[in-house]
């Protein structure tokens, strides 16, 4: 009897660890914190700061941080590998589809972490984006990035256009057709209204961020992907981009020198304009919705605990998801030192979303960066979303050239699609 | 008896450690990566017995795979193996005796190995940019229109050809400089006696001496061009670009890559390093059979 006693405390000593740990806030905790590119900076700065002191004394933090492939390819092999990895990591929109359906990271949605309670003023689309098939709740959102149209006012005044509030594509064409100049007179485009056809090859597509399937079936409905194709050949045949590859020298000296009109992305992009692309052009960008009040999302970075992390350090793991998720403090505080938009729909009615932004001349773009935001279908992601956004990309870039029809190409796409998810 | 015993044991004792950590760092992963390939195994979650069945799907239904395996091999000839016949007749320059400052050149020539794949590819990139770039700046100087050397099939061959040739042809060329200053000076000087112009006395003597090494620095070449992958993963756009216009920069090791931290399919990934591997024997057996068939190989 005493040695059948001993081996249930034993059973139950070791499964202790196992079970579901509450935070305590006598015990001290360092929190280990995987992230990519500018997020450390930002989450020190929260984390060292007057609030979350007074709230979490006990908490102190040990950041590893790589750019953002690095990062995503470290926490994707010790997922795979089922190592130990930070108690915290950041995941950035285009790989939440890659590990939402892992089965390595925390179900928060589950007692005792209760996320959708947590997370019910978050947007709803990034709620749903790290939510699996079968309704886990994989990663919280921390920022998000609603995709607008930035476009230079001094070039559409100059040429007679209100980009403003662009009914359609083909309207925003039409708009481009003039905003595309010979600028010095030397019979060559010099003034472009868009950097390349592609960049648009995914934002009517919910940014990219799934919606890939319909029923299981990709690239469904057919007529909204082959719409996309269409769009991206007329604005080639339209001779209205600069033919720049993205993130290259040339794409941002054109849009530093007002060589490019307008740039179809997420909210981020205005902090990179300011500080680093042309922050000598303060005063001369402004933001639209995109043409046809289209709603999507081009970037967020959402955050997660490793289903390997202890139960202790996953409780202390989560009042930290939560304080940056879910405190107004901590998510304007984010949104002041990088730009990365608030996912609290709380802070949108905030004064500083009412603040004009003097590098966009004073404009309130940030009620209409909330407004999308609030707006933003929920698409379902799935595990492949990576692998078709990759052939869908290479379908966009090839369709610019024009030697295979949009139905061709579409049809390619689908196959490979098919073939690679076998 | 008992001391002998002790001292037969020793040498073991002291290479353990080499051999300890080759069996955790070396042979268990390579014998867990068999393991996985018979697997469909994903990021995470329970894994499932396939047999064969990642190796059947690469092989007959997945759409990248050939291509990308053939990419390789287009650039394994125009990029890996090309800078042999580059590299050899350099190191024969830089050799001679009437070249002065061999440091230098051998330094100059380094310095590309060294550099960060990722900074090289960068650079190139702006280079081979279409509005841009130098080369098309170079090309329009004789009224040639601008080429999209990176939205182009074959232009996207050219300009990874063009960094491999760049990068790699110091490090072969240092590789034939050191066979070629073991080679005896009387060998020369003896061909030279018996009026052998400069052409047939490295045809008779350099060429046969170096065999050896050719086979070793194309090996080389062979097993390090079949694993490409910085080179075409940033001068092409990254995992969402797959190698550019027409997956031609895809290589076998990009989409080794791709299919086990874009896809998550680690199983497959798995499959395709061994099937790369495969290649690579299959490849150093032919670069065997045809350094064996010159003069002064399979010495």
């Amino acid at each position: 009897m005493k040695r059948a006693i001993a081996a249930f405390a034993l059973a139950i000593a070791l499964a202790l660890p196992l079970v579901a740990q509450s935070f305590d806030p006598r015990k001290k905790y360092e929190v280990t914190f995987g992230v990519y590119g500018d997020l450390e900076r930002a989450y020190r700065e929260v984390l060292s700061g007057p609030d979350f002191k007074s709230k979490y004394p006990n908490i102190t933090f040990k950041f590893q941080t790589a750019d953002m492939n690095g990062h995503h390819n470290r926490l994707a092999t010790i997922i795979a590998a089922g190592e130990a990895a930070n108690d915290i990591e950041a995941v950035e929109i285009r790989f939440i589809s890659n590990l939402v359906e892992s089965g390595g990271l925390t179900d928060l949605g589950a007692k005792p972490f209760n996320g959708r309670v947590v997370g019910k003023d978050l947007v709803k689309f990034a709620m749903s984006n790290a939510t699996t098939t079968r309704g886990k709740l994989v990663a919280m959102p921390v920022d998000i990035a609603p995709a607008v149209l930035f476009y230079r006012k001094d070039l559409a005044d100059a040429a007679k256009v209100n980009l403003d509030s662009l009914k359609s594509w083909d309207e925003y064409i039409e708009a481009g057709k003039k905003l595309t100049l010979d600028r010095d007179g030397d019979g060559k485009k010099d003034q472009f209204a868009i950097t390349h056809p592609g960049d648009v090859g995914v934002i009517p597509l919910n940014g990219g961020n799934g919606g890939w399937f319909e029923d299981g079936k990709p690239l469904e409905p057919k007529q909204k992907f082959l719409d996309v194709l269409d769009l991206v050949l007329k604005i080639r045949r339209a001779g209205i981009d600069a033919d720049l590859g993205a993130w290259t020298p040339a794409w941002t000296q054109a849009l530093k020198d007002g060589k490019v009109a307008t740039m179809p992305l997420g909210s981020w992009f205005g902090g990179a304009l300011k500080t680093w692309i042309a922050p000598e052009s303060k005063g001369k960008w402004r933001v639209a919705y995109l043409p046809g009040k289209l709603y999507a999302a081009v970037g967020g970075t959402y955050l997660a605990i490793p289903a390997k992390v202890s139960a202790a350090r996953k409780a202390a793991a989560w009042e930290v998801i939560k304080y940056l998720a879910t405190s107004p403090v901590a998510q304007l505080a984010v949104f002041r030192s990088i730009d990365a938009f608030p996912a609290l729909t709380t802070v949108y009615s905030d004064k500083v979303m009412d603040e004009g932004v003097e590098y966009f001349g004073g404009q309130k773009v940030r009620k209409i960066y909330a407004d999308v935001a609030l707006h933003i279908p929920e698409s379902p992601v799935s595990e492949y979303d990576n692998v078709v956004l990759s052939i869908w990309m290479r379908a966009v870039s090839t369709v610019v050239f024009g030697k295979k029809s949009p139905e061709v190409l579409y049809e390619e796409a689908r196959k490979k699609i098919l073939a690679t998810v076998e | 008896m008992r001391v002998s015993r002790g001292k037969g044991r020793m040498p073991y004792l002291f290479i353990a450690p080499f051999f300890a950590l080759f069996a955790v760092f070396g042979v268990f992963p390579i014998g867990y990566s068999v393991l996985m390939s018979l697997f469909n195994w994903k990021m995470s979650g329970p894994v499932e017995f396939i047999g064969l069945g990642n190796y059947v799907n690469v092989l007959t239904v997945d759409p990248f795979f050939l291509s990308a395996v053939l990419n390789t091999l287009v650039l394994l000839l125009t990029g890996s193996l090309l800078q042999h016949f580059i590299a050899l007749p350099l190191a024969i320059v830089v050799n001679s005796r009437f070249v002065k400052g061999k440091e230098f050149f051998k330094t100059a020539y380094f310095l590309p190995y060294i550099t960060s794949t990722v900074a090289v590819a960068i650079i190139f990139a702006n280079l081979f940019d279409t509005n841009y770039g130098l080369f098309n700046w170079a090309l329009g100087a004789f009224g040639i229109e601008p080429v999209a050397w990176l939205a182009d099939p074959v232009g996207i061959k050219v300009a990874l050809s063009a960094v491999l040739n760049w990068k790699y042809v110091g490090w072969n060329m240092v590789i034939y400089l050191a066979a070629l200053q073991s080679i005896p000076a009387e060998l020369y000087e003896a061909v030279e006696m018996d009026g052998a112009g400069t052409i047939r006395k490295h045809l008779a003597i350099t060429l046969p001496h170096l065999m050896p090494v050719v086979f070793f620095a194309v090996s080389l070449s062979i097993i390090g061009g079949m694993q490409i992958f910085e080179e075409p993963f940033v001068l092409t756009g990254g995992y969402e670009n797959m190698g550019g216009e027409g997956n031609s920069g895809l290589t076998a090791a990009f989409y080794l890559m791709f299919t086990a931290f874009k896809a998550g399919r680690l199983g497959k990934a798995s499959a395709i390093a061994w099937i790369i591997f495969v290649v690579i024997l299959l490849l150093n057996r032919v670069n065997r059979l045809a350094t064996d068939r010159m003069p002064g190989g399979g010495d």
